[in-house]
């Protein structure tokens, strides 16, 4: 072969490249298909996260009513805690899924093997982020089912409350995204990014009141203020005033939740992607996308 | 060399090569395990962090419980007490159970099951080598939880004779939770994934054994399942020892610890045959490193 045929042969037209959709549809189905191959481990939590919804069900029987009315949170504690146990799941699973998979793919050797291919790495992380939260938007759905349907835990369910809760839970998604995004850019580069999502996600637990009404956290001012620098928080309590208060996102309490949801969102936003890129960037400038 | 002084060669059992004792290998397992824990610093840091929070969090539930239901099922009026002694040994039984099918699973990932299995230990030894140090460090935690939570206002009592009993019940309430350990140590080695029997042990028990609240609380439909398992008879004798005070005679206590005995006699020698079984069979088909 000459030279010059060589050259043709580099030189040929390659493979068209995907729309930038179907890279993330493509990213967002392998994936799928990977996790449904777990099917003992898909059944085991969601049965786990089922299980504690009964158990603290069982356990708000204990629970003074009048404690909760007067905080804004209706009387009802299996309510309470149903809203507070399914939304912080659901968060975690998203939060922790980013930086888990891409762990996984490096600890596997197939993050290289990705990123030489045509697909986008933009595409690549953002399909990684919509399949965590379409398994976390299954396990949320299997448990408000549970709490509904058997358990008969009641919401208040209306055009008010329902719109309040969509729109809290879209600034809920988006505002806690950016700190998926940061760990994903710090397991990355130190490779050991799993204990801070983890750290972060039990703080965000016990600070955000997922098990009580957070009022209780101010006879310890400084741990007030650590709660309120989580979104989550803010998230929960809107969501908890519309959904077992009542309350419609005009109200004052959730509009100042939703307020304050958006700020975050503008301002953690573009810190997360940034950090996301600076991780990429700093693999492929070391050559450690296949170290860890 | 001859044929014959080959064989002599390979029988001779060499002077300096003394078999280790039971203790020195389960000192061996023990040193290794902490070594290894030891380099994941910050997990350690985690850990100490979980505890602090699941007692806090208990704390602030405590006040918004009202303590009626805890009072007609006698163990006191106070939630907090009630909530974090049964929180922290159900979660000390569990984490150290699951450590052993856990730990299974790593040494089958790391290749190192089949050379620990064919050197001169046997596996009741491995078994006993892989829980001590889980235990141990679960052991930690627990005292942790229950110091910590005597800080912020569980009331234990300092009757010498109540904490002798409840430390009598806790080695019964782990020897019982062996029998848990085992068989879902015998599933890892056998199926190599997944860890049914300790998972539904975990959840039912959280559900039905009463850690978070009286049993009296659960429908009379549900409340024989707790009588199933041996965690409902160790919390009711535990919290009955340190929160009201009462030893191994008082006549609950004692039925408590009869109830647990028994479940020990007759599982522990099932469990271990059902592990001995598991492990022969994947030393026939030769799956025992595989996973």
């Amino acid at each position: 072969m000459s030279a010059q045929s060589i050259l043709e042969l580099f030189r040929e037209e390659a493979p068209k490249i995907e729309s930038t959709s179907r890279q993330i549809y493509a990213v967002v189905w392998a994936n799928l298909k990977i996790l449904f191959s777990y099917k003992y481990w898909v059944l085991t939590d969601f049965l786990s996260t089922a299980a504690s919804i009964v158990m603290y069900f069982f356990m708000g029987l204990q629970v003074d009513p009048t404690q909760l009315a007067r905080r804004g949170y209706g009387e009802n504690y299996a309510a309470f805690a149903l809203v507070g146990i399914s939304t912080s799941q659901y968060l975690w699973i998203c939060l922790s899924r980013l930086s888990h998979s891409i762990q996984h793919d490096i600890r596997g050797g197939t993050l290289e093997t990705v990123a030489v291919t045509q697909i986008r790495m933009g595409a690549y992380f953002l399909g990684q982020t919509i399949r965590g939260y379409l398994v976390s938007l299954f396990f949320l759905a299997g448990t408000l089912s549970i709490g509904l349907f058997v358990l008969r835990i009641s919401l208040q369910i209306n055009f008010y409350t329902v719109s309040a809760a969509f729109v809290t839970f879209l600034l809920m998604i988006i505002s806690n995204q950016a700190i998926g995004f940061i760990t994903a850019g710090i397991v990355m580069v130190h490779k050991r990014g799993d204990p801070v999502t983890f750290m972060l996600a039990g703080l965000n637990e016990f600070l955000s009141g997922v098990l009580y009404p957070l009022e209780l956290l101010k006879q310890f001012p400084l741990l007030y203020a650590v709660a309120r620098m989580f979104p989550y928080t803010y998230a929960l309590d809107a969501l908890r005033r519309s959904l077992t208060g009542g309350a419609s996102m005009f109200s004052a309490e959730v509009f100042y939740d939703l307020t304050i949801l958006v700020i975050f969102s503008v301002v953690l936003l573009p810190v997360g992607l940034k950090v996301l890129q600076w991780g990429y960037n700093t693999i492929r400038r070391n050559g450690t996308m296949a170290t860890y | 060399m001859k044929t014959q002084e080959l064989v002599r060669f390979l029988k001779e059992t060499p002077s300096s090569a003394k078999e280790a004792s039971i203790l020195e290998k389960v000192v061996a397992f023990v040193t290794r395990d902490f070594k290894t824990w030891w380099t994941y610093k910050l997990w350690v840091m985690i850990d100490v962090l979980g505890t602090l929070t699941f007692v806090a969090s208990y704390y602030f539930v405590s006040k918004i419980v009202s303590p009626a239901s805890l009072i007609e099922a006698g163990y006191g009026s106070d939630y907090l007490t009630f909530a974090v002694i049964g929180v922290a040994f159900q979660q000390y039984v569990f984490s150290s159970v699951s450590t052993l099918s856990e730990s299974i699973r790593s040494e089958q990932w790391d290749g190192t099951m089949e050379t620990i299995l064919s050197s001169k230990t046997s596996f009741r030894v491995f078994l006993l080598g892989e829980s001590v140090f889980r235990f141990i460090v679960g052991s930690y935690f627990l005292i942790a939880a229950l110091l910590l939570g005597m800080a912020i206002g569980v009331k234990i009592t300092t009757n010498p004779g109540a904490l002798l009993s409840a430390a009598l019940i806790t080695v019964l309430l782990v020897a019982s939770h062996m029998v848990v350990g085992i068989l879902g140590a015998a599933i890892i080695l056998k199926v190599k994934q997944g860890d049914p029997i300790v998972w539904a042990f975990s959840w039912l028990t959280q559900l039905f054994s009463g850690v978070l609240y009286p049993l009296n609380l659960l429908p009379a439909q549900l409340s024989w399942i707790g009588a199933i398992f041996p965690l409902t008879y160790s919390l009711d004798g535990i919290r009955r020892c340190l929160t009201v005070g009462a030893t191994i005679f008082s006549p609950a206590v004692a039925e408590d610890i009869l109830k647990l005995t028994i479940f020990i006699v007759v599982s522990l020698p099932i469990a271990l045959k059902a592990f001995k079984r598991a492990y022969d069979s994947t030393r026939i088909d030769g799956s025992l490193g595989q996973y």
